[in-house]
């Protein structure tokens, strides 16, 4: 063999290298030794407290608020703000944008056959009667970036309405750059009803020709055109990715000094395209979500490289000027690993920037595997996930400890007519786990089967005229650590009794642990153990907030069993 | 001057070494075609070519399978 073709050789292998595994193992680890980036400013001052993600020498990162407790999120998520395509009945997206449609308490009237109500004020108020002290808020890319390049003031506008309204009510809002299926303008076809795609704006859907039809029936993500849209966005053809990371970047300038805003959920469910799990997330999912946060933070945790071309997995991305050091960036796993409840990944840390969460979807027997490949199969008796409930839950931690990630549920829910079932487990799980959740789908409009908080809201009734779900109220306005200085604290509610105890260790000096209590609950209030004080507040719902500070050692803190006083519906 | 016969397994040593970076489960196929390979080359006196694919199997092999080794390491440590 020649010099040449040794040289050739060597070189054939350290590109291959460098775009592949070696490469991305070799940035995971550089990024794993970068110090953190370090806040020089101090924090606005804001209405609520900043949060970010503690990073104890023992055990699982965890979101915490400004003085070191884990803060624990409840929320559900309002679908109202996207753009969904149009099925023929009614032109998307059917509510208006300009936020004056929505100020004074005013509220569209419901539009016929769309899949969801109009979002309004008296929403946030329902959420925080419900004890929600979160909400995660998905947009649409292309109502953000209706023309490439030009991003849309009167959206933007909207989006600070309902954080306005939310940090009235102390709820913390997680923006959600949402996509279905990729875009609505994936082209319609044989079986394909755009009214479930929302996502990329036209100019950012590139299929290529590919056949708009459903490869599996009723699975809006098996068809080409979404397959082959999602494929050139992460390979970046026609420099999409750069847009996408802008857009965030115009978001993240906007509420930069907002501690409403906890973080930013920077991709929905991504779905791989055409390539396998595990180099889907290795090689071109998280190292986008790096470049993301590199262009929003100013951290610098990959290689220059030139933009609007592939960027490969070693590449960072220039810093874009926001310079936003606080707030949390959501991050989600492929779209297989809900489909399975198992990691599709290898959890390598992707960025120094420590403020980072890794966001799961808990779909478990709502559309894992088996109830994919058998829609009529009974959660009660399948036999996947290996695992249970506690599958996803359990490998969730794992992957967020290695990636250096806090865990969230950023999406869970289920059929009604599941409640007894789906719903308890995984309520159950998170705190078994102490993890928080946003519950999808706040409100939503169609028929007894239709998934949200409230039941299916009819057209030409007012807004916010259906009835909470009694089991959905019973279940999910529950009694929960709200903040606690003790990160390893156990708890559990048992929504058939109203009966409530926390376990937790305290030292002297400690910041107070709250627990909230919905007004459903009536039970007597108890702390024992180290406990220097406890006090009651009651809030503007009903509810109380019970602040309890610890003397040193174990303490807890019981709600004895009452019945519950339902709300439901009137 | 006659150029020597490729050895046969050259040609699937490169394909897997080069696999097997991106996907780990094709590196210990590439090593052991590789350095199969690479011994049948040099055992054979110049008869047999291909000695830069089995290099690159074996390259591409030792690579992918420490990037294995290494990834499940960290993830049964780090998690």
């Amino acid at each position: 063999v020649t010099f040449a073709g040794r040289l050739v050789a060597f070189l054939v292998v350290v590109v291959v290298a460098a775009l592949t595994y070696p490469g991305a193992l070799t940035v995971s680890m550089l990024t794993s030794i970068t110090p953190p980036p370090k806040v020089s400013s101090p924090a606005p001052a804001g209405v609520m407290p900043w949060l970010h993600v503690e990073h104890p020498s023992v055990g699982r990162p965890y979101i915490a608020d400004d003085r070191g407790r884990l803060v624990l999120f409840h929320g559900s998520v309002p679908a109202d703000l996207l753009d969904f395509g149009t099925s023929g009945r009614w032109s998307a997206p059917p509510y208006p944008i300009d936020p004056s449609a929505y100020s004074g308490g005013q509220c569209p009237t419901i539009v016929d056959h769309t899949h969801y109500p109009p979002l309004c004020q008296t929403d946030l108020a329902q959420m925080a009667a419900l004890g929600f002290n979160s909400l995660r808020l998905p947009l649409s890319w292309s109502l953000l970036e209706p023309e490439r390049g030009h991003f849309s003031q009167p959206y933007l506008e909207r989006v600070a309405q309902v954080v306005d309204w939310a940090r009235a009510l102390g709820i913390y809002v997680i923006i959600d750059m949402h996509q279905n299926a990729y875009s609505k303008f994936v082209g319609p076809g044989d079986g394909i009803d755009l009214s479930a795609n929302s996502g990329a704006p036209g100019w950012a859907t590139i299929t290529d020709g590919m056949p708009s039809r459903l490869l599996l029936k009723n699975q809006r993500e098996a068809n080409p055109a979404v397959i082959e849209s999602f494929n050139n966005f992460w390979y970046n053809r026609d420099g999409i990715q750069d847009e996408y990371i802008a857009a965030i970047a115009f978001l993240a300038t906007r509420f930069k000094d907002d501690s409403t805003v906890a973080g930013y959920s920077v991709f929905n469910e991504p779905q791989p395209g055409w390539n396998l799990p595990p180099g889907f997330e290795d090689l071109l999912l998280f190292p986008f979500y790096r470049r993301v946060i590199d262009a929003v933070t100013g951290v610098h945790d990959g290689l220059p490289c030139p933009t609007g071309i592939f960027m490969p997995v070693f590449c960072g991305y220039r810093d874009l000027g926001v310079h936003d050091l606080r707030h949390m960036f959501f991050l989600e796993p492929g779209l297989l690993r809900q489909m399975t409840d198992f990691p599709t990944h290898l959890g390598l840390p992707l960025s120094s920037y420590p403020n980072l969460v890794l966001d799961i979807h808990a779909y478990t027997h709502g559309f894992t595997l088996e109830k994919l490949l058998n829609p009529n199969s009974d959660p009660a008796t399948a036999t996947y996930p290996w695992g249970g409930f506690d599958q996803t839950y359990s490998l969730g931690e794992r992957e967020a400890r290695a990636m250096g990630a806090a865990l969230f549920v950023s999406e869970f829910g289920n059929d009604p007519k599941y409640d007894t079932l789906i719903l308890s487990s995984e309520l159950e799980e998170q705190e078994k786990h102490r993890v928080g959740f946003a519950f999808w789908a706040w409100k939503e409009n169609g028929d007894s089967g239709s998934w949200g908080v409230y039941d299916a809201v009819k057209s030409g009734e007012a807004a916010a005229s259906g009835c909470v779900r009694p089991a959905r109220e019973r279940q999910l306005a529950r009694v929960y650590p709200r903040v606690s200085a003790d990160a390893d604290l156990s708890y559990h509610y048992d929504s058939k009794t109203g009966a409530f105890t926390l376990k937790a260790d305290g030292r002297s000096g400690d910041a107070p642990t709250l627990v909230y209590i919905p007004h459903e609950v009536s039970g007597a209030v108890a702390a024992a153990g180290g406990v220097a004080g406890i006090s009651t507040n009651p809030d503007a719902n009903g509810g109380r907030l019970i602040s309890v500070t610890p003397s040193g050692g174990a303490f807890s803190i019981t709600v004895a069993a009452a019945p519950l006083s339902l709300a439901s519906c009137a | 001057v006659t150029s020597p016969n490729r050895e046969r397994s050259a040609t699937r040593a490169l394909v897997l070494g080069l696999l097997a970076m991106p996907f780990g489960i094709f590196a210990p196929f590439a090593l052991w075609s590789g350095v199969r390979s690479m011994g049948r080359i040099r055992a054979s006196g110049g008869m047999l070519g291909g000695a830069r694919s089995a290099a690159i199997g074996i390259a591409g092999g030792g690579l992918g399978l420490a990037v294995l080794l290494f990834g499940a390491a960290y993830w049964f440590l780090a998690s």
